[in-house]
């Protein structure tokens, strides 16, 4: 018999890589690849200068950027044309094809999806009453935070097979050219298995969708992208993971970035103002993903040039910590405390890249200090914030007293955090503590249970419990 | 990190009433998020201007604020997951945690309990004690047990009496599930295996009588290098021909004495062969005397530190010259002139330091 799978092969195939991005100025060589870089640096007369910066990419040197970057609303693209990459977008048969009738039921076929396993799940998760029942609509499995149960529920609907007749009543079977709701099934399937751990899962199933650019995808009158917005994003990072070629993120976001400022010179002729704030916004968020792309890569000193490059138009700290945390990722906690200098990182952010300075720095007396006033200065108005709180027992680990640090550990937990560094941290203290860690760790997976399930999400791995 | 159980110098075959925990203590690190937009149907329908994100895709939770959503990186910090890898220049350190740990009472139902087993242990006087074997030495080196300052504070001591006597001193009783947490600090020197040897000592004691009792555990590394070092040094003609083109760093006015100096250009290649991201923090020369030398790096060209990836190398360049002071420049039998040492001091994830210097470098 042949595979249902084989028939289908070229579905499976690698999408065409984008070769042309707004990026690329007519003279500069395409994204270059750092393997090919380290070789020449490696190699007997190595392309150094003293002082100089390397060239293996063309984030490394800041004097590569453009000032004004694309990723800033009144920067547009040099692009003559509005749809520089407009082969892709008409001029295919597929494109004729109406929207309402184009047939999406290649996304629908049961063997793109995985199946779960409930076995990652500890037992005080799985034995209990808040375990969801299979008729809870998708809407309210993602609003008590039971993402493995909304994962499967959306391939119930989008593979019309659902095992009972209330559950096909609970997720009804989706019609192949309804594309709005495939598209978001779809989304609502990667996003619950990127939520529950389950990245690589998701990675591999994204694949399915193929070439994200091709003109199938879109609206062959407005040249609209029929994909949720949130879709397209999500698809870009896990496509990048499933193909294992990161540089393809940061090029489908500068993409996007040319679409989004299409979307805002549009919207400003139209005097839509909503509709502009809105691609101003999904502009600044590609701005941050870019970024992000470039850390995953492990492009660090790109991601920083990057950063430099972008306007903090919120003014509300939050760019500047994120360049501060930057830094001091890569080490440089000079660099990482000029950035929150002078109120810029706003009065929490400023405190909180000192005090992670000093862990930088190996001073815990003094990130400990800090630590402790900004708690007490929070809870002073009424916040508890888990972030301060784990850095703090962190921080008394490092200084010998353990102890206290698994306390305020489980104090949180207590007022009912359940983050995965915490849950991580206070297991790895468990370990520590004694020879029958497995016993206390049980025990928290326990407590966690009994939390109520909200969007924060309630169901915990093995895992995340270091079981 | 893999560990052995010394085979036991205990004579008693019961299992031990403490147990002992080790945790190398790399950086914490910032944990990354991948933030999700929530589905369009799920969005809130205020109107709100925000697109609203997945609170469960987020690192924590925080009403204050403080994380940057949507950006990767979040300040709030994960202890290290893993042992890693051990680089020569950097300081290991690890954190010993010596439980009470006696297993609890069997159940009343089990075999009838022995007349040991229904006493009721104390166990006082614990120590910790900890040695490192290096590589290159026969012998093995009596660490220094924290908690104790902050990096500046000697990291390691290779004093075998008093310090380690005074570290070592006066145990601690423990209660049922207390523990006592040590920190060490080794600068790590040599490539090679290393192992940590670490000694528990305790007393248990019964309502009838008591014992002392002790265990050791070996734990081995292999310490990797991180960087190599490429040097060469060449003449360069004496000042005299560029004294009034090139401003010298030079105040004194002695002119003649000023035109006889000889110079030399000293280069270095700094290949980061390690498996992380570093930064170069300074690179600095210390030469013997009778010789000064001018920076040609970063700092001049006021250019950012550099970043070298693994594999990446860097060039580094300094201009050595007589100071003129007089004294005479240092020469090896062969008559080579013996400069001095480079100093290259890094930083990699979250501030993790490293540093190497150089042995004596001539030319």
């Amino acid at each position: 018999m042949v595979h249902i799978a084989d028939m289908f092969g070229w579905l499976a195939a690698r999408p065409r890589s984008s070769t042309k991005g707004p990026l690329d100025a007519d003279e500069a060589p395409p994204l270059k690849s750092p393997v090919i870089a380290q070789v020449a640096a490696r190699g007997l007369s190595p392309q150094v200068r003293p002082g100089g910066s390397r060239s293996n990419s063309p984030f490394r040197s800041s004097s590569q950027f453009r000032s004004d970057s694309p990723f800033r609303a009144g920067s547009p693209f040099r692009s003559s044309s509005p749809f520089p990459r407009s082969p892709n977008r008409a001029s295919t048969p597929l494109g004729i094809v109406p929207v309402t009738e184009r047939d999406f039921s290649h996304l629908l076929r049961p063997e793109i999806f995985h199946q779960l396993s409930p076995l990652s799940i500890p037992p005080p998760f799985r034995n209990t009453t808040k375990q969801p029942t299979p008729e809870t609509p998708i809407a309210e499995l993602l609003a008590h935070g039971q993402f493995r149960a909304a994962a499967i529920a959306s391939v119930q609907a989008l593979t019309s097979s659902p095992v009972s007749a209330t559950i096909a009543a609970a997720h009804p079977p989706v019609d192949p050219s309804d594309y709005a709701r495939v598209f978001s099934l779809f989304y609502i399937r990667l996003a619950c298995l990127c939520l529950i751990d389950s990245m690589p899962l998701a990675a591999q199933e994204a694949k399915a969708l193929e070439d994200l650019n091709q003109a199938y995808y879109l609206d062959p009158i407005t040249g609209a992208h029929l994909m949720p917005w949130e879709l397209r994003l999500l698809a870009i990072r896990l496509q990048t993971i499933g193909f294992g070629d990161p540089r393809r993120a940061i090029m489908s976001y500068y993409d996007m970035a040319r679409e989004a400022h299409i979307q805002i010179a549009k919207a400003a002729k139209a005097h839509e103002n909503s509709e502009s704030e809105l691609w101003k916004r999904r502009l600044v968020e590609l701005g941050i993903k870019v970024g992000g792309a470039l850390i995953e890569m492990e492009d660090l000193a790109g991601a920083a040039a990057h950063m430099a490059t972008l306007r903090d138009q919120a003014q509300d700290g939050k760019l500047a910590t994120a360049k501060a945390l930057l830094w001091l990722h890569l080490g440089d906690v000079d660099s990482a405390s000029r950035c929150v200098r002078d109120g810029k990182g706003g009065p929490v952010g400023e405190k909180i890249v000192l005090a992670l300075v000093d862990m930088a720095n190996g001073h815990f007396e003094d990130g400990l200090k800090k630590w402790t006033e900004l708690k007490a200065e929070l809870e002073e108005n009424g916040i508890q914030d888990e972030m301060v709180g784990v850095n703090l027992a962190v921080c008394l680990l490092y200084l010998g007293r353990m102890q206290e640090g698994r306390q305020i550990l489980e104090g949180l937990v207590d007022n009912g955090q359940s983050s995965r560094t915490l849950l991580f941290n206070l297991s790895t203290m468990y370990e520590l503590c004694t020879d029958r860690a497995k016993a206390l760790k049980a025990r928290l997976a326990d407590r966690v249970s009994n939390l109520e399930p909200t969007s924060h999400g309630w169901e915990k791995t093995n895992a995340d419990f270091k079981l | 990190m893999s560990h052995q159980r010394y085979p036991s110098m205990d004579p008693v075959k019961e299992p031990h009433s403490v147990s002992l925990k080790v945790l190398r203590l790399s950086r914490p690190s910032l944990v990354a998020q991948h933030t999700l937009t929530a589905p369009s149907e799920l969005q809130s329908t205020t109107g709100a201007a925000q697109d609203d994100l997945v609170p469960a895709s987020l690192a924590y939770r925080s009403t204050a604020g403080t994380n940057p959503d949507p950006f990767l990186l979040t300040p709030i910090l994960n202890l290290p997951p893993s042992f890693g890898s051990a680089y020569v220049g950097e300081t290991f350190s690890c954190t010993l945690c010596a439980n009470q740990d006696i297993p609890p009472e069997p159940p009343a139902t089990a075999q009838t309990p022995t007349k040991v087993q229904s006493q009721k242990k104390s166990i006082r006087d614990v120590k910790i004690e900890a040695e490192m074997k290096t590589p290159g030495s026969a012998s093995v080196q009596k660490l220094l047990l924290g908690p104790h300052g902050d990096d500046g504070t000697p990291a390691a001591t290779q004093e075998t009496g008093t310090a380690a006597d005074a570290a070592g001193a006066g145990g601690v009783d423990l209660e049922p599930g207390q523990t006592l947490q040590k920190i060490v600090n080794f600068d790590l020197k040599e490539e090679g295996n290393h192992v940590l040897a670490v000694t528990v000592s305790y007393y248990e004691a019964t309502e009838t009588s008591g014992r002392t009792r002790t265990f050791r555990k070996l734990y081995q590394f292999v310490c990797k290098g991180s960087l190599i070092v490429r040097t060469k040094v060449g003449p360069l003609p004496y000042n005299t021909a560029t004294t009034r083109k090139v401003p010298k760093p030079a105040e004194d006015g002695e002119s003649k004495q000023l035109q006889q100096k000889r110079r030399w250009i000293m280069e270095a290649q700094l290949e980061n062969c390690s498996e992380d991201t570093m930064q170069l923090e300074r690179v600095v020369l210390n030469l013997e005397t009778g010789l000064r030398y001018r920076d040609a790096n970063w700092i001049v060209s006021e250019s950012p530190r550099p970043v070298l990836h693994p594999g990446e190398v860097e060039q580094v360049c300094f201009v050595v010259e007589e100071d003129g002071k007089g004294s005479a420049v240092v020469e090896d039998s062969d008559g080579r002139i013996v400069f001095g040492v480079l100093g290259i001091g890094w930083r990699t994830e979250m501030g993790n330091r490293g540093f190497l210097s150089t042995g004596k470098l001539g030319g």
